[in-house]
C-alpha cells in the first residue's frame, strides 16, 4: 500500500489494513513527531493533516489512507531556497510567544490550528478557542497557544498579502 | 549527597550544608521525646527547608569544551516543561563569561555526567543549584584564566574574562578563546585553592532575562525525542499483562497460546510477571490475551471505604504547628467549624509512562522518560542483579511529570523483556494502563476549628488534617516511624497569619488500601482550599471584607511583609475593591510553598449551573526571579492544573479498580475553560526560590471564595459543585 506523507511516497504493508495510522507513522515510518496521548481520539496528541483535514490518526485504520495527502509536524516546515527548514507560521507563533512546556502535545495543537488557519486564515478568538478545546494541554498552556495561533494568522495575512 | 568528601581529583567540597531529613531532630532533639521531635522536624520543613542531595561538584563533569569555542553544559536535572534548563544555563553562562548562542544544554547520562542522588521535584531545581552551579562554573573560569595567564605569559589578574575570550586588560590583541586555551593545554587542571568570587547581583546580564526556552525547537519541530519515540535497530516492543483489580497477584501464568501468535518474539512469566515481546507494538498487546493468566481475587475496594478512612479522627495524627495554646483558647469568644474534602486525581501527563531497554552482557542501557534517573539505574540494576555501574540511564525528553516520573515500572518491565530476547525492548503504556496502574494524589479531609473574640479577631485556629500517602509511600517505613506525619501531605497545611495568638495544625496520616503519592504541590492545593476556605468563612462571621481581615492577621515579621505585598500587589492587578463586572465576583487566597508566597484573586461567574473561571490575578514572591518568561509560564501552567482540580477531576475507585480508562471518564479542562492569566512578581533579594509548584496552591480556595461572594454557596469540596 502507497502512502503519500509530506508530498513524499511511503510503501507500508498492505496486512492488517485496520490498523491505524498513529503506529504506522510512529513505529514503522520512524515519523516520531505525531504523538500518542489516548488512542481513542480523545486528547487530539496524534493530530495530523488528511486531505488538508485535520484528523486524529490514534484511531485513522490506515486502508483509509491509500492516496490521501497526509502531512505531519515532520512536514509543516518548508524547505528553503537554500535548502534549510523555514519554519510555518505557526511553529514561528508558538516559538515566538514561547508555548510550550514539555512539549508533548505540540504536534497536535499546531496540526489543529495550520488546519484551522487553512480553512479560516483571519479567525476571531471564539474561533480560535472552538478549533482548540479538544486539544488537551496538561502542562496548561492554553492562553498561550490562543495567542499564538492568533498571532500565526498574523503571521500569514502578512505573507499572503498582494 | 551532603557534602562530598575532599577528594584529589574531584572538587573542592562546597562549602554550603545539605541537611539530609532525618538528620534535623538531631540527638538533642530525640532526648525531648517523639513528638517534640516531630515538632521540630516539621519546624524545620515549614520554614521553607527541604532535604537536598546533589552529585558533585566537579566542574569537569558538567561542563564539556568543544573545540569549536561550544560549551555543553550537562545537568542531572530533568527539564519536564519547568524551563530549568534555560534557568540553569543563564545562571551558568552569567559566570562562565560565554556567549548565550554558545552554550548548549543536555541531560547527562549517569555514565558521564553530575548524577542527581534525589530527583527533580518539589520545585528545588532553580533554587537548590543556583548557588552550586555559579560556583562551579566561576571555578572553571578561573581554571581557564590561570591556564590563559600561563599561555600568554603574563599574571591572572591582568585577564578580562569576557564573551568566551580571555584577554589581556588594556591589550584587545592579546586575546585567547576557552576553545584555543583548552586545545593548547597540557597537564591535569589546577582547581583554585580559593573559593571563586561570584558577581554580585548588580552586575548580571542574563539572569533575570527572558531568555528565549532553549529546548524549544526540538519541540516544535517533532524532531525532540522523549521515551516514548527512542528507537534502536532490532527493537521489540513489550507488552505486560495488568492485574484486574487492586492487589490481584499471579496464582499461576501460562503461555498458552501467546508464543504462537504473529510477531511475537518471546514470553517471559516470572514470578508475579507476564509479558510479551514482538515485534509490533500491537502484536505484543493482542498476545496478551492469549496467555493463561490466574490471579489471586485482589481486593474489592470502593469509594466509600475510601472516604470512611480518610477521616480526621479525634486526637489522632502528629502536631506539626504549635503556636500559644489553641486547645485552651478554642472554647473562647465566638467558635466556627468547618469540614473540606479533596479527592484523588491522577497526574494525567500527556505521554504515558515509557522506556527503551538494552540489556547486553556488558553494560545496560535505559532510555526513558524519568525524573530520577538515578533511581531508575538503581532500580534497574537490583531487577537484573547487576553492578549499578554496568547501568547506564539516557533521561529523554519528558511528557509531563508532575510526580509521576518517579515510577520505574516502566524501564523495569522492558529490562526484562530485553534480557529474555537479547534485543532492546521498548515498553510504552497505554492511557489505560496510565490512569488505572499508577499511584494517584491522596484525597484529604481536613477539621477547622477557630474561635473569634469581641472584636472580630481571630483568637485561635486549628486545622486536623488526613491524607493518604505523599512521601511516605516512596520511602522506607523508617521514615515514617520517626517523623510519623507525612511532610508531603500536610504540605502548605500550616497557618501563616502570625497575629492568630494560638494556632494548633495536626496531620494524621491515613494508610489507604489504594496507591497513592507525590502529584505536583503534593499536599499544597488540598491544604489551601481548606486553609484559606476557612479564613474567608471566618473573615464573613466577623463582618469583614476578605482582604481586610487577612492583613490584619498579618504578622509584623518578614513573613507576614512578604504575604502583605503579594496580598496587595495580586488585589491592586484585579481591581479588588471595585465593583466586579456584571454577573461576576471576586475572591482571594494566599499560599506559601517552601519559601514560595503566592497571592491570587479569582473572578468567576456562573453559566448554566457551571462555575466559570474569566480571569485569574497572581502575584508571586519566589525571590529573584531568573527568568519572568519562564516563571510566567509557570504560575499559567499550575493555575490551568490546579483550575482543573478544582472544577473537573475526581479519581474514584469501584470494586478494586480506578474508575478512569480513558480521557471520557476522566476528562482535562481545555482552552473553552481557560481563563486569562495575569501574573506580576514582587519578590526581592539575591536568591531564586522554588517556582514550579507553588503557583497551583490558591488557585481551588480563590474559587471556591469567589463562588461564594456571587452565590453565597460555601463549596467545601472539591471539585466544586454548585447546589
Amino acid at each position: 500500500m502507497k502512502l503519500i506523507i509530506n508530498e513524499r511516497e511511503y510503501e507500508v504493508s498492505d496486512e492488517n489494513p485496520a490498523r491505524v495510522l498513529l503506529w504506522v507513522l510512529r513505529d514503522e515510518l520512524g515519523l516520531v513527531g505525531t504523538r500518542f496521548g489516548c488512542g481513542a481520539g480523545l486528547c487530539g496528541a496524534c493530530t495530523v493533516h488528511v486531505n488538508g483535514v485535520a484528523t486524529r490518526a490514534c484511531i485513522s485504520p490506515v486502508s483509509m489512507m491509500e492516496g490521501a495527502r497526509i502531512r505531519t509536524v515532520e512536514g509543516l516546515a518548508r524547505t528553503g531556497p537554500d535548502g534549510k527548514p523555514v519554519l510555518h507560521p505557526v511553529q514561528r507563533a508558538f516559538l515566538d510567544v514561547q508555548v510550550p512546556q514539555c512539549g508533548w502535545c505540540m504536534s497536535g495543537q499546531m496540526m489543529t490550528a495550520a488546519a484551522l488557519l487553512e480553512q479560516n486564515p483571519s479567525p476571531t478568538p471564539q474561533q480560535v478557542v472552538d478549533a482548540m478545546s479538544h486539544n488537551y494541554c496538561r502542562c496548561g498552556t492554553y492562553c498561550r497557544i490562543k495567542k499564538a495561533v492568533l498571532s500565526a494568522a498574523d503571521k500569514l495575512a502578512q505573507e499572503t498579502k498582494p | 549527597m551532603s557534602q562530598s568528601p575532599p577528594d584529589k581529583k574531584s572538587w573542592r567540597p562546597t562549602r554550603r550544608q545539605f541537611l539530609l531529613g532525618l538528620g534535623v531532630g538531631g540527638v538533642g532533639a530525640l532526648a525531648l521525646g517523639v513528638p517534640a521531635m516531630q515538632l521540630g522536624i516539621a519546624r524545620w520543613l515549614d520554614k521553607g527547608n527541604f532535604p537536598s542531595m546533589h552529585g558533585k561538584l566537579d566542574p569537569t563533569v558538567w561542563f564539556e569544551l568543544l573545540p569549536d569555542d561550544r560549551v555543553r553544559l550537562h545537568l542531572p536535572k530533568i527539564e519536564m516543561g519547568q524551563g530549568i534548563h534555560t534557568a540553569l544555563a543563564q545562571i551558568a553562562a552569567e559566570e562562565l563569561e560565554v556567549p548565550w548562542e554558545k552554550l548548549e544544554v543536555v541531560h547527562a547520562s549517569t555514565a558521564h555526567g553530575p548524577v542527581d542522588a534525589g530527583a527533580t521535584s518539589g520545585s528545588q531545581t532553580v533554587t537548590g543549584l543556583f548557588q552550586p552551579l555559579r560556583e562551579v562554573a566561576a571555578n572553571l573560569r578561573e581554571m581557564l584564566r590561570a591556564e590563559a595567564a600561563r599561555q600568554l605569559g603574563v599574571p591572572a589578574d591582568s585577564l578580562v574574562a569576557s564573551g568566551g575570550t580571555l584577554s589581556v586588560q588594556g591589550q584587545p590583541e592579546r586575546t585567547l578563546r576557552y576553545g584555543e586555551v583548552v586545545a593548547k593545554h597540557t597537564g591535569t587542571w589546577e582547581v583554585p585553592e580559593k573559593p571563586p568570587t561570584l558577581k554580585p547581583v548588580k552586575d548580571f546580564r542574563l539572569i533575570g532575562q527572558s531568555m528565549p526556552r532553549v529546548d524549544l525547537e526540538a519541540k516544535l519541530t517533532g524532531q525532540g525525542v522523549y521515551g516514548y519515540d527512542q528507537r534502536l535497530p532490532g527493537m521489540l516492543y513489550g507488552a505486560v499483562a495488568r492485574p484486574p483489580r487492586l492487589g490481584s497477584t499471579l496464582r499461576s501464568a501460562n503461555e498458552g497460546k501467546a508464543r504462537q501468535q504473529p510477531g511475537v518474539v518471546a514470553v517471559v512469566t516470572e514470578g508475579d510477571f507476564a509479558g510479551v515481546a514482538a515485534e509490533s507494538r500491537a502484536q505484543a498487546y493482542a498476545a496478551l490475551a492469549h496467555l493463561e493468566l490466574e490471579w489471586t481475587d485482589g481486593e474489592s475496594v470502593q469509594q466509600a471505604d475510601i472516604d470512611a478512612l480518610t477521616t480526621v479522627k479525634e486526637g489522632e495524627g502528629v502536631i506539626v504547628q504549635e503556636e500559644g495554646d489553641a486547645p485552651a483558647h478554642l472554647g473562647q469568644g465566638k467558635p466556627l467549624s468547618a469540614e473540606y474534602r479533596t479527592p484523588m486525581a491522577a497526574h494525567a501527563h500527556l505521554e504515558p509512562q515509557a522506556a527503551l531497554v538494552e540489556v547486553k552482557p556488558e553494560r545496560v542501557r535505559v532510555w526513558m522518560s524519568t525524573q530520577a534517573p538515578g533511581s531508575i539505574r538503581k532500580q534497574v540494576a537490583k531487577a537484573l542483579e547487576r553492578e549499578e555501574e554496568s547501568v547506564e540511564v539516557l533521561p529523554t525528553h519528558i511528557g509531563g511529570g508532575f510526580g509521576r516520573r518517579l515510577d520505574a515500572r516502566a524501564a523495569l518491565e522492558a529490562a526484562r523483556l530485553s534480557r529474555a530476547t537479547s534485543r532492546p525492548v521498548h515498553v510504552g503504556w497505554n492511557r489505560t494502563e496510565e490512569l488505572r496502574q499508577g499511584f494517584y494524589r491522596p484525597p484529604t479531609h481536613h477539621q477547622l476549628r477557630a474561635s473569634l473574640d469581641e472584636s472580630g479577631r481571630v483568637l485561635a485556629f486549628e486545622h486536623h488534617q488526613a491524607s493518604g500517602d505523599v512521601i511516605f509511600s516512596m520511602a522506607p517505613e523508617v521514615v515514617a516511624t520517626v517523623m510519623g506525619a507525612d511532610f508531603g501531605a500536610w504540605r502548605g497545611g500550616t497557618l501563616q497569619y502570625g497575629a492568630v495568638p494560638h494556632r494548633r495544625v495536626r496531620a494524621q496520616r491515613v494508610r489507604l488500601p489504594v496507591p497513592t503519592g507525590p502529584w505536583r504541590g503534593l499536599g499544597l492545593l488540598a491544604n489551601t482550599f481548606a486553609l484559606e476556605g476557612f479564613m474567608d468563612e471566618l473573615a464573613h462571621a466577623a463582618g469583614e471584607e476578605p482582604l481586610a481581615f487577612r492583613l490584619k492577621h498579618l504578622g509584623e515579621d518578614e513573613q507576614g511583609r512578604r504575604w502583605r505585598r503579594v496580598l496587595e500587589a495580586a488585589t491592586t492587578r484585579a481591581s479588588w475593591g471595585t465593583p466586579a463586572p456584571e454577573g461576576r465576583a471576586r475572591g482571594l487566597a494566599c499560599s506559601v510553598d517552601g519559601k514560595t508566597v503566592v497571592a491570587q484573586v479569582a473572578e468567576v461567574s456562573v453559566e448554566a449551573g457551571r462555575v466559570r473561571v474569566h480571569r485569574i490575578s497572581c502575584a508571586v514572591d519566589c525571590g529573584l526571579v531568573v527568568n519572568p518568561d519562564g516563571a510566567t509560564s509557570q504560575v499559567e501552567g499550575a493555575v490551568m492544573m490546579g483550575l482543573s482540580s478544582t472544577l473537573l477531576e475526581q479519581l474514584t475507585w469501584k470494586d478494586g479498580q480506578a474508575q478512569a480508562e480513558n480521557f471520557h471518564d476522566y476528562p482535562l479542562l481545555t482552552m473553552a475553560d481557560a481563563p486569562d492569566i495575569d501574573t506580576v512578581f514582587v519578590g526581592e533579594g539575591e536568591t531564586p526560590l522554588g517556582m514550579g509548584e507553588p503557583p497551583l496552591g490558591p488557585v481551588a480556595a480563590a474559587v471556591a471564595n469567589a463562588v461564594f461572594a456571587l452565590t453565597g454557596q460555601r463549596l467545601r469540596s472539591l471539585p466544586l459543585k454548585l447546589a
